[in-house]
């Protein structure tokens, strides 16, 4: 359902020893990519499991369309993020067994008994994303390889959410380089939101919105290009 | 949803240590599973044997070394049937035949079995192979005996070596009988005239000879008045010497019990090989039952290792699992590719163990068979099914312990 925009409002999540995220207001718009900054331990992976709903705040809300996340049950928000989002990691977290094409398929697993007519779309993503050997283990591939593996993997299903965790942070400049082009493409051309949280200066400055966060609220929020 | 791709990937990525935990299961259910099958082979191989050993009259004594020495030609110190009891059932009109049984006398390791024609025609049910004995100096081999048709044999006094415990007692006894000098060391060469068919009993090793044949070699001579060669019934009441035991046929069931009644006085014994066997069977059966439970607490034992085993496993796995709720598996998927990696483990580990308890009992049957001489053919059957069914039941309900503790983890602790 690209076109949506995911809004959250006065969230608030305390967390056992480690602060409390307090966000009075955060719209991600269709076709933004998002860079959420901030010092370790401020709470920007935690604010990307509460939007994705992976944990449940405490108070407020996410919404998409229409739809509170933070009001459903665990199975509707595990649907949720089947149908709508997509999860990239910072250390990628393939299945070394798998081929980069089964990698790719492993969510449809989740709702189908065959993964077939899923083939030709993970096919195409990987040749989209110049990774080659797609029989061979992904455990043989570069990491920025696996990195794009794991970025067809979050696309098999088109969602229109992105969310990354340090996509680019155990890459080197040129890996990265690439996963932020294609980051960058995916909301800009694609019309996905996509929500990073980084500390990569390069893939901040791809960034429309910086939103910078300290002690898990917003220091500020900026509009870059 | 189709759980199999991860699991598998998760079997692949432990796999000595799956391999290893498959052994354990399948070794826990071999054990199992021999010693049931042993069992039932044993049980049936034994009471396949004395099946055509119907009626059974002996000296009052142990049923047991009876049993042993005439059906399953393994020979104990029994003392002899007054001859007064072998002509009261040789007139009996309730019986059948009649077959005196006599050992003493071995070719090599092959005993040496002294009955009538008529006998070896009932066990073996028609020879498979040349005519049955009408002289003294003529004999049958059994099936699976190495001596042709038409072998000429020389017989020596005592117990082959194959044929077990207290040999030489039991020949003393029959010894003891011969009272006539010369007895020992009188055995004529005798001729093979034929070969009995299969019956699954020690008597497929044995030479079998005219019961006169063992009676004169033992100088107690031939049941018949001096001068009268002929062989097998009618014998001469007054020339029977003791027996070690007597095989009746009788004329149907009324008459087994009957006779089974009118012989357990207080010179002899009546019983069915059947009634011993119950006895010896509800003893093996009460060991086997000892052992299976035994087993079956190993195999639970077992299961509960691995389980934790696999808890510990799957606990380094935690962030693949994890991963997979971030990327919408629901909790049902993480439980059913949980449930799939253990349920494997424990299914493949049972089927090995089948295949593997089947093996080792076969290999014990034969064995056993070729020291007893009881054909015994070990089999699977419902009770080894049940046996393994009840294992993996219980493996697959366990199955779902560290399914649901994995499932449960917090999504977000096992992602940091």
């Amino acid at each position: 359902m690209p076109g949506l925009p995911l809004a959250a409002s006065g969230l608030r999540l305390a967390f056992a020893g480690e602060g409390i995220i307090d966000l009075p207001e955060l719209t991600l718009a269709p076709g933004t990519l998002t860079a959420l900054a901030g010092p370790s331990g401020s709470g920007k992976s935690t604010l990307l499991y509460l939007l994705s709903g992976l944990l449940r705040p405490d108070a407020g809300s996410v919404t998409w369309a229409g739809q509170d996340l933070a009001r459903l049950g665990e199975s509707q928000r595990d649907r949720w993020r089947r149908r709508h989002a997509g999860f990239i990691f910072q250390n990628f977290h393939l299945i070394e067994e798998l081929s980069p094409l089964d990698n790719v398929l492993v969510p449809v697993w989740f709702d189908h008994v065959s993964a077939t007519a899923a083939r030709p779309r993970a096919i195409a993503l990987l040749d989209q994303l110049e990774v080659p050997q797609r029989r061979a283990h992904v455990a043989l591939l570069s990491r920025g390889e696996q990195q794009r593996v794991a970025i067809a993997r979050a696309l098999i299903g088109d969602p229109a959410v992105i969310f990354a965790d340090e996509p680019t942070a155990s890459l080197d400049a040129a890996a990265g380089q690439t996963v932020i082009a294609v980051l960058r493409d995916l909301a800009l051309d694609q019309g996905r939101t996509v929500l990073v949280a980084t500390h990569d200066a390069a893939l901040r400055a791809q960034a429309g919105t910086t939103v910078l966060l300290e002690h898990g609220r917003t220091r500020h929020s900026e509009a870059s290009a | 949803m189709n759980p199999f791709p991860i699991a598998w990937a998760s079997l692949r990525r432990n796999r000595f240590t799956a391999i290893l935990f498959i052994a354990i299961v399948a070794l826990t259910v071999a054990l199992g599973i021999a010693i049931s099958a042993q069992e039932r082979a044993l049980r049936l191989g034994s009471a396949r044997a004395a099946d055509k050993f119907d009626l059974i009259v002996a000296a009052p004594g142990s049923h047991n070394d009876v049993l042993f020495s005439t059906v399953y030609l393994d020979p104990s110190a029994v003392p002899l049937l007054d001859p007064a009891i072998t002509r009261l059932l040789l007139e009996d009109d309730q019986a059948d035949f009649v077959a005196p049984i006599g050992f003493g006398d071995a070719i090599g390791d092959a005993p040496v079995v002294g009955t009538t024609a008529a006998f070896v025609e009932h066990l073996s049910g028609g020879l498979a192979e040349g005519r049955v004995f009408t002289a003294l100096d003529e004999a049958v081999v059994g099936a699976l005996s190495p001596h042709a048709v038409g072998d000429q044999l020389e017989v020596s006094h005592g117990h082959g070596g194959a044929t077990g415990t207290d040999a030489d007692a039991a020949a003393d006894a029959i010894a003891a009988g011969a009272a006539v000098p010369g007895g020992d060391g009188d055995h004529p060469t005798i001729t093979i005239t034929g070969r009995m068919q299969p019956t699954g009993t020690p008597w497929d090793r044995a030479v079998v000879v005219p019961i006169e044949y063992n009676w004169s070699a033992h100088g107690l001579g031939t049941g018949h008045r001096p001068g009268d060669s002929h062989i097998g019934p009618p014998f001469d009441p007054d020339s029977l010497p003791g027996l070690p035991a007597v095989v009746v046929k009788p004329v149907d069931v009324s008459a087994a019990y009957g006779l089974r009644g009118a012989y357990r006085t207080p010179q002899s014994t009546a019983f069915f090989p059947a009634e011993v066997l119950v006895e010896l069977y509800a003893l093996l059966g009460d060991a086997t039952a000892i052992m299976s439970a035994l087993t079956l607490a190993a195999q639970a034992l077992v299961v509960a290792a691995i389980l934790a085993g696999i808890v510990a496993i799957l606990d380094l796995q935690r962030q693949q699992f994890a991963v997979l709720r971030a990327l919408g598996a629901s909790r049902g998927f993480v439980f059913a590719t949980v449930w799939v990696y253990v349920a494997a483990l424990i299914v493949t580990g049972a089927i090995a163990g089948l295949l593997l308890g089947w093996g080792f009992a076969a290999i014990v049957s034969e064995l056993l068979a070729n020291q007893t001489g009881v054909a015994m053919r070990a089999e699977i059957g419902s009770s080894e099914f049940r046996l393994v069914g009840a294992l993996v039941a219980l493996g697959l309900v366990l199955a779902s312990l560290p399914a649901v503790l994995i499932y449960r983890r917090p999504v977000v602790d096992g992602l940091r």
